[in-house]
């Protein structure tokens, strides 16, 4: 095709093009990694916390003013337990000492055998003395649930002591034991050393996440003992309610543990859904903030590809006069312009790749980000080449449409 | 003719109205997102006590078991020990010493119409207002006599004395705190420094909310009261509260005031030594190196200004570039019209020099616009980040420094960018235009 002369018309006159093809490589380098970096935050804080229906989970925290000691705080405990599961919807109740997603709690460092010097890997511990694979609607994939008999009542201020058994998640499993395809009745070590303390898996749950729910495969490295301790004057509770119940059940329960003690206790509640707004509530606003600026880049290098275009076409109209008048059809004058615009497109595009891989460079060696995969390139440049035809379309269109007597007339 | 030359541009911002608007946007938006990126990234990084952030040392040994530790190897917490920071608060090194944790309890109000509820604060040292230059509105810090006898003594907040007594003074009250009566000494003025420089590790973070109350570091730990913060403790320590105290656990926070920035080196030699003996003792096995960073030091290793950030203020940039190559297209298009008018002024006689004066001018009002617009941008972006959440409200406030260079950077990024066709404009030959009239 006619491709020699635009060549040679663009070489007369470079400014103009030259900065259409800036604004491409900026944009599609900047939008590539912005996309990029979007879908990965956003993948992040949709992960799954490994709690079913989670917008049906209410964690309470409860400080009694008047707690007393160990005996006491069980029997307040059982109330409080017993209070809760009185209130209508409540499906189930827990007592707990943390929540996924909630960015505080307890981690410990654990190994596979006595003689190792390092950690293998460090887990969250969740204690409860009820049962989390039921209030939280945790998927059991191998061993079994806890019993009430295997619950132990610990008095944290005298004693160190803790069950032997332990319920781990699918991803701690798979660290401590690479190779095994089964881990119930393994054992391993909290600690270092000889008085580190060995427990042995009883169950395997698919998935819980850590307080701090981190990015990696740690943000799983969950286990739950259990154990009902005593020791400080507060206890939290996680709740599940019937479906679409929460708000009215989030009343009766703060009210139901208030009036228990006659009003001498703090009562705080909050839900897994604003849990995981705070844990995520970063990453949310960043990829807002790009998802805001690569709107406004594609709306700001369209609008420069579209005027480009339109001037060009009005500084050429006799030049399209001349040609329709020896001949050439509107198709002709069409295609001169789109292929004139995809030449420029497609020399900011290669720019822009080039451009795209070094911003990704930079971020992955200055920032810690992730690497850009080449599917993101690849629908860049679709992208921008759709754009600047689009661009361009309506200006060439009106050229080819005025008649050569008209257009050569001088202006 | 300067002037003339500005009342002509401001006029010829209305000749080819769309494409000016469009120049002006584009400008603004290109400025707003990187004024507003460029001012958290800002307040985020700034110096919360430029005039003595040298003199505030955080002092660093490294308590973590010698099993498995190599040197070089990460430090085991960014935290001290009970010990550790008993032993710096008996010292005599520097002008002032303060330890520092956070606290949480029921509140009891007297008054009968509000119920009990959960406050946090700091137990610390006295020392600590004057270090940390904490405004008082009434009474005044417990004096060094309470530290020592780890006296029931309290500092409020504004907002913690106000929602308890309303606007009276209530120095001399008696408040049931985590179940004990403190008395109230003082009410300290709103006071929550940008990033939260005195303890940026646990409770609220770096850019949380201000503490409510302040309790002697003596009297927590007389009553026990338990950490509300983050800890670390590499082995299983004996239950109770004393065998916190004696354990290696890491969960407390410290600062020493020096009386000039270059008693640095007395600290150091003052922690080598302390180091030195407590290996002694049986302690700090690992022979790590004592560190001591300042104000800005601290900040920078706790990763305080985080990379998310910086990356935000990276992009925004990148994208006033496009803005900047964007206008620089639209201006070569807006001057290009007028090559007559070049023309015809360049034949009358004007120098090039005044037709470059003028037009170069004509890109200022551009700019200048473009930034008025972009400084309402900004604020109008700032506002709706503030309201995401409260952390954010703290960083996303303008100040006059970014506003002065919200403007500079508008006026010089549209002059920048209306080089090019000015230069362009100016090439024109007079007999050319004339002729093809």
């Amino acid at each position: 095709m006619e491709i020699r002369p635009i060549f040679s018309a663009l070489m007369r006159n470079k400014t103009g093009p030259l900065l259409v093809a800036i604004q491409v490589a900026l944009s599609l380098a900047i939008l590539a990694n912005a996309l990029h970096i979007v879908n990965v935050r956003q993948a992040v804080s949709a992960r799954p916390s490994g709690i079913a229906a989670e917008s049906d989970v209410l964690n309470l925290f409860a400080y009694s003013l008047k707690a007393g000691g160990h005996e006491e705080q069980l029997a307040l405990q059982q109330a409080q337990t017993a209070a809760l599961r009185a209130v209508p919807g409540v499906v189930s109740v827990a007592r707990i000492n943390q929540y996924p997603m909630s960015q505080s709690g307890n981690y410990s460092s654990i190994t596979t055998s006595r003689s190792q010097l390092k950690k293998v890997a460090v887990t969250s511990l969740y204690m409860s003395g009820d049962s989390l694979i039921k209030t939280w609607g945790l998927k059991l994939v191998e061993g079994r649930d806890f019993t009430p008999a295997d619950v132990w009542n610990v008095d944290e201020t005298a004693s160190k002591d803790y069950p032997d058994i332990i319920i781990i998640t699918r991803a701690l499993g798979r660290k401590l034991w690479p190779d095994a395809s089964s881990y119930a009745g393994k054992v391993f070590y909290f600690g270092k050393g000889e008085t580190a303390r060995a427990v042995t898996v009883i169950g395997v749950v698919d998935s819980l996440q850590t307080p701090n729910a981190q990015v990696g495969p740690e943000g799983e490295f969950s286990s739950i003992t259990p154990v009902r301790n005593t020791g400080w004057a507060t206890s939290r509770y996680t709740v599940r309610a019937e479906p679409g119940q929460i708000e009215r059940v989030t009343k009766d329960a703060e009210e139901a543990l208030r009036k228990l003690e006659n009003q001498q206790v703090v009562i705080e509640s909050t839900t897994m859904d604003e849990h995981r707004a705070d844990r995520y509530r970063a990453d949310r606003a960043l990829a807002w903030m790009l998802i805001a600026v690569s709107v406004l880049l594609l709306l700001v290098t369209a609008s420069g590809v579209v005027g480009m275009a339109s001037l060009w076409v009005t500084q050429r109209r006799k030049q399209i006069g001349v040609r329709r008048a020896l001949g050439a059809r509107r198709i002709d004058i069409l295609r001169y312009f789109v292929t004139e615009n995809v030449m420029i497109t497609s020399a900011g595009i290669a720019s822009g790749l080039l451009g795209a891989l070094a911003l990704n460079h930079l971020l992955v060696s200055k920032f810690e980000m992730e690497r850009l995969p080449v599917a993101y390139l690849l629908a860049g440049a679709g992208l921008f080449w759709l754009l600047g035809i689009a661009a361009v379309y309506g200006p060439a269109w009106r050229a080819a449409s005025i008649s050569p007597a008209l257009a050569t007339r001088s202006a | 003719m300067l002037q003339y030359y500005f009342l002509l541009g401001v006029r010829n911002l209305r000749r080819n109205p769309a494409l000016t608007a469009l120049m002006v946007l584009i400008l603004a938006v290109g400025v707003a997102a990187s004024i507003s990126t460029l001012t958290i990234l800002h307040v985020m990084s700034g110096n919360p006590i430029p005039h003595k952030s040298e003199r505030l040392l955080v002092p660093m040994v490294d308590n973590g078991p010698a099993e498995g530790y190599a040197p070089g190897d990460e430090r085991h917490d960014d935290q001290l020990s009970y010990r550790d920071a008993a032993n710096f608060l008996a010292s005599k090194v520097g002008d002032r010493r303060t330890a520092i944790y956070g606290v949480a309890g029921a509140v009891e109000p007297v008054r009968k119409d509000m119920s009990v509820f959960n406050a946090g604060g700091l137990a610390l040292s006295h020392d600590f207002f004057v270090m940390f230059e904490v405004p008082f509105l009434h009474g005044q810090p417990w004096s060094a006599k309470d530290d020592a006898a780890g006296a029931d003594v309290v500092v409020l907040s504004r907002k913690l004395a106000e929602k308890l007594y309303g606007d009276s003074n209530p120095v001399g009250q008696r408040l049931v705190m985590m179940g004990f009566p403190y008395q109230v000494v003082g009410v300290a003025d709103t006071w929550n420094p940008v990033p939260r420089y005195h303890r940026v590790i646990g409770g609220s973070g770096a850019f949380g909310d201000a503490d409510e109350y302040f309790i002697p570091f003596s009297s927590a730990i007389r009553h026990e009261a338990s950490n509300n913060g983050s800890m670390n403790c590499s082995k299983q320590r004996e239950p109770g509260f004393q065998a916190l105290l004696d354990s290696e656990c890491t969960w407390i926070q410290f600062w020493f005031e020096m009386h000039e920035a270059s008693d640095r080196a007395d600290l150091q030699n003052y922690l080598d030594a302390y180091a030195a003996e407590q290996r002694k003792l049986g302690r700090l096995k690992r022979a790590a190196p004592n560190m001591i960073y300042n104000v800005m030091e601290w900040l920078e290793q706790q990763k305080v200004v985080g990379n998310d950030n910086r990356v935000s203020a990276w992009l925004a940039f990148g994208f006033l570039l496009l803005c900047l190559v964007n206008t620089i297209g639209l201006l070569l298009a807006k001057f290009s019209v007028r090559a007559a008018e070049v023309g015809i002024r360049r034949a009358l006689g004007a120098s090039r020099r005044e037709v470059f004066n003028q037009f170069l001018i004509e890109s200022a009002v551009v700019g200048l616009a473009g930034g008025v617009l972009g400084l309402l941008f900004s604020l109008g972006a700032l506002a709706l980040i503030g309201q995401t959440s409260d952390r954010l409200q703290v960083v996303a406030h303008m100040d006059w420094p970014m506003l002065f260079i919200t403007f500079a950077m508008a006026v010089g990024a549209a002059i920048l960018a209306g080089l090019l066709p000015t230069w362009r404009a100016c090439q024109i030959t007079p007999a050319m235009q004339l002729k093809s009239q």
